[in-house]
């Protein structure tokens, strides 16, 4: 199977500290040392690939921050590895001018212009420097790969192509224009690192058609400019992906509005959502000291604690899916083996310490199998330490999760607004929830409501609709992302669509008064197991019509550009006529972890098909009701 | 003439490229007859196939730098070029020194490690995995000694240094004894595979060396009853006693040789085992001390190396 996009990027940043040469596996070779100098962008494409161990296995014992005082180290090579901004230019220059480092070898995330070129080349030439300057690159890697199958588009100034810039009212041509510039850019850079031309899907009259117009002249003018394309097909034959070209479907975030709201009950989707998850790490409060505060004391210390959720993390891979209760007891599960294990060590280390004074001992059993039990003990000391720090940072991770949803309620949330996605009965009064004083923070509550009014077939009543927001008001909610909800609805023409949300719901497995024995750390005293069904939220019922072809109002009229053709043709017949084995789907607007994650089940239900998630940027329900509500103040 | 492009507006705003992004730009290039470089792609390596998704501006830089050399052929800089400060030159040649040092080393062990692997009784290079246990015994030493020289420096130079020259410098002596600490490792379980297989040899000879007896008994015993003649039967067993007793003599001689000189090798890898115990031991001490230098901290944290080590040391010298 075709390396991963998380594999590939990763590879391409290996290659591009190589000084751009392909690295060697040899262990024996000298080591060279360099440094490194990124900016903020560059950063943010780092951290979720390399850890700092693997930059210094790499011969790099210094990353800086390209805007920052930096001392000279004069015997050193440097890379840069930036975007092709005027302000890094300038700082390069004077880099440069000032003699930092003995060579110099720039990276840029993305094509650098033709003129910021000449801007470093004069001033290479006035500091003398020019041989110094021994490569520049683009790298076409500007985008950020979150998970082997999930990217986002950047971190840094995200608020310029958020669902709010694209979706305000006042919004003039010429920002739309660079939106959709910056959005096509990191799109191609994307699809260069894949090494595959798509074949490209979106639909009609939005902020997704745009892109996809742009995105195909790019890719097209690339492909006719002989000397200089960047996919020549050759290459990419051996085994890149399979012999089918992938699907690129672009969606827009304004097709489905109820799913960045939701509750919800997977492990990482519950981080994201409940907890401060971003690039990779989450960073959570930590109380130090005593749980009985003495009567008039001063608010505990909080030290805030950061742990990084990575691909080399086993039971994050395997569970970060799975329902939060299926969480909890695997981390018990792991503690338990982990106790074990310890035990056996401990018991070891004292037998080797016996023997140390009983000469009797010795003589008894032989060097070498004292040498293979030592070494044994010894060589699963790391796996042991690092097994014990994962278990830790689940355990805490795990417990602050569910501390969130103990006082929020949330299980009772997310069992709600399933039932209204998906059209059954609903067993308690919208009413009760929202005036239920114990049930979650206003934000919680404004959240249920708005998926009732997105999923309300036909709009409330008006007496009803004030009865809520009185209700609303009074627990303190701020209504103007109603205001924008409401615009919305009406110009949308989905929204009348009631089946959007598929047809199966939750099941409840009922109370569970407690879910493992004694000892346990995850009591989920009056917190339902919930069990979830596969159910296809709208984009993955948009990505299954497309994929395989099937034939359905809603995708019919999707428009079809395949860069390869040699002329682009208008019309939205596809050519070929076989399901697609690989799709990347990516959201214009906004993605979630929901969202991901229901991508991610769909696929698993698949075999030999691959599913890649993308969006333009990640946000979860507390960020993006805070644009709902900025719009709405419109 | 080369001419300037202008690329729309000019973005302000900090750290956003949302400039159109310029893909290629041969073009310019080619009016000037001079400067015939072609943008060669950099040759795709036979492993790496993702090799064209970069484009190298290299040549396009360089010439663009001859061009305006061109033109501004009357103002030069009076810039010196880079000079390298002479100071920071010597710990640089000692780092690279013993780069190279550690890769030679690394080598003479890969081999080691294949000679030790032989577990055939009659092809043993026994001499020659001696000197080569050696040869690495002594080069590893030699490394501890010349990186803890290294350190010296670097700490010598603590006061006068930038904070991330320090840091810089540091590093290198931390990624250097940590290849150190990984290649003893490595050193120290070719020398266990090798006593493993000594002893397994040791197992296989030994039936042997009981055996002859038994089977020059056998031999006697059916060369008795054999046609030969009874009369000489007597006679002839003495001479086979004899000659039994002088091949058993004769054997046993030699195994005791053989014995010996594994037993000496069996006590050479130990007391090898325990000075690298005492290496480890130092090793801890040195990355102990790099910590307490080391001021810099820097985003991702990582030192479960030098916990590891630590363990280990440990562990080998309780």
């Amino acid at each position: 199977m075709a390396a991963s996009v998380r594999e590939k990027q990763a590879a391409a940043l290996k290659r591009m500290l190589n000084f751009n040469a392909p690295p060697l596996k040899n262990t024996a070779a000298e080591p060279v040392w360099k440094v490194l100098i990124y900016d903020r962008f560059g950063q943010d494409i780092i951290s979720p690939l390399l850890a700092v161990k693997e930059l210094r296995d790499m011969g790099i014992t210094l990353h800086l921050l390209l805007h920052s005082d930096r001392d000279p180290i004069p015997d050193v090579p440097a890379i840069y590895f930036v975007m092709p901004t005027e302000e890094n230019i300038d700082r390069i220059c004077q880099d440069l001018r000032n003699q930092l480092y003995e060579s110099y070898y720039l990276n840029f995330i993305s094509a650098i212009s033709r003129s910021k070129l000449e801007d470093i080349a004069s001033a290479a030439l006035s500091a003398n420097a020019v041989t110094q300057v021994t490569k520049v690159f683009d790298q076409y890697l500007n985008f950020i790969t979150l998970e082997d199958d999930m990217f986002i588009l950047c971190n840094q100034n995200k608020e310029l192509i958020s669902y709010h810039a694209i979706n305000k009212p006042d919004i003039m041509d010429t920002e739309m224009e660079a939106i959709m510039d910056t959005i096509v850019d990191s799109l191609f850079c994307f699809f260069v690192t894949l090494g595959a031309v798509p074949i490209i899907r979106c639909p009609r009259g939005n902020a997704a058609e745009m892109v996809a117009v742009k995105l195909d002249k790019k890719l097209r003018e690339n492909l006719r400019d002989a000397r200089n394309s960047l996919f020549t097909g050759d290459n990419m034959g051996a085994g890149q992906f399979s012999f089918q070209r992938p699907l690129f479907v672009l969606a827009d975030r304004n097709l489905d509005l109820a799913t960045p709201l939701h509750h919800t009950w997977t492990y990482q989707a519950l981080i994201h959502d409940v907890l401060d998850f971003h690039l990779n790490r989450v960073s959570m409060d930590e109380s130090v000291g005593s749980e009985a505060s003495p009567s008039g004391a001063r608010p505990k210390k909080k030290n805030k604690k950061s742990y990084d959720l990575t691909a080399a993390d086993k039971f994050w891979q395997k569970h970060k899916g799975s329902p939060f209760p299926e969480v909890a007891e695997s981390v018990q599960e792991e503690l338990d083996t982990y106790r074990a294990q310890e035990d056996e060590v401990k018991r070891l280390k004292s037998i080797m310490g016996l023997e140390g004074e009983d000469e009797g001992a010795i003589s008894s059993i032989s060097m070498s199998d004292n040498t293979a039990k030592l070494t044994s003990a010894v060589s699963s000391l790391p796996e042991l330490l690092e097994k014990k720090r994962l278990i830790d940072l689940h355990t805490n991770v795990a417990t602050a999760v569910l501390d969130h949803i103990k006082s929020r309620k949330l299980d009772v949330y997310f069992e709600y607004e399933e039932k209204l996605m998906s059209k059954s009965t609903l067993d308690k009064s919208l009413l009760d929830i929202i005036s239920d004083p114990d049930a979650g923070t206003p934000e919680d509550k404004m959240r249920l409501f708005l998926i009732f009014y997105i999923t309300a077939l036909q709009a409330p009543s008006e007496t009803d609709l004030d009865q809520y927001k009185k209700a609303l008001l009074e627990t303190g909610c701020d209504l103007s992302s109603l205001n924008y909800i409401k615009q919305w609805k009406a110009f949308t023409k989905i929204a009348a669509t009631p089946s959007n949300y598929g047809n199966s719901g939750v099941k409840p497995m009922g109370l569970f008064s407690r879910v493992m024995n004694s000892g346990s750390q995850f009591v989920m005293e009056g917190v339902k197991h919930l069990v979830l069904k596969q159910h296809n939220l709208p984009v993955t019922r948009i990505l299954d019509n497309l994929m395989e072809m099937k034939s359905n109002p809603e995708t019919d009229d999707y428009r079809y550009f395949d860069p390869k053709m040699l002329r682009g043709s208008e019309s939205s017949t596809p050519r070929n006529k076989n399901p697609f084995q690989e799709a990347i789907v990516f959201v214009v607007g906004g993605g979630n972890y929901i969202e991901y994650q229901n991508l991610v089940d769909y696929t698993k239900a698949k075999p030999g098909k691959r599913v890649l998630y993308g969006c333009s940027e990640l946000f979860n329900a507390g960020q993006f009701i805070k644009q709902l509500s900025s719009l709405g103040q419109k | 003439m080369n001419t300037r492009r202008c690329h729309g507006p000019r973005n302000s705003q900090e750290g956003v490229n949302l400039g159109p992004a310029q893909t290629q730009s041969p073009l310019i290039q080619l009016q000037d007859p001079q400067l015939t470089v072609p943008s060669l792609r950099p040759p795709a390596p036979l492993v790496d196939i993702s090799n064209m998704s970069v484009k190298d501006r290299t040549n396009e830089f360089q010439s663009v730098c001859r061009s305006l050399q061109g033109r501004q052929n009357g103002v030069q800089s009076s810039k010196p070029a880079l000079s390298a400060i002479r100071q920071h030159s010597d710990f640089n040649l000692l780092a690279k020194s013993i780069g190279k040092d550690l890769s030679n080393t690394f080598a003479k062990l890969e081999k080691l490690t294949i000679l030790a692997k032989r577990k055939s009784l009659f092809d043993d290079n026994a001499v020659e995995i001696e000197e080569l246990t050696y040869i690495v015994k002594q080069d590893i030493n030699c490394l501890n000694k010349q990186i803890a020289q290294l350190q010296g420096l670097v700490r010598a130079r603590q006061s006068q240094n930038g904070i991330h020259l320090q840091t810089h410098s540091s590093t290198i002596v931390v990624s250097l004894q940590s290849k150190l600490a990984s290649m003893s490792n490595d050193f120290k379980s070719v020398l266990e595979v090798r006593s493993a297989n000594l002893k397994e040899q040791k197992s296989r000879i030994d039936p042997f060396s009981q055996a002859p007896a038994s089977s020059f008994h056998i031999h006697t015993s059916n060369f008795s009853n054999s046609l030969l003649m009874q009369d000489d039967s007597k006679k002839t067993a003495e001479v086979s006693i004899d000659f039994r007793a002088s091949q058993q003599l004769q054997l046993i001689n030699k195994q005791d040789s053989y014995i010996q000189s594994r037993a000496d090798t069996m006590q050479n890898i130990e007391t090898t085992i325990v000075e690298l115990g005492s290496i480890f031991q130092q090793l801890a001490h040195m990355v102990k001390e790099q910590e307490e230098t080391a001021e810099v901290r820097e985003k991702w944290e990582d030192d479960r190396e030098t916990e590891i080590i630590k363990l280990l040391v440990e562990m080998l010298c309780p």
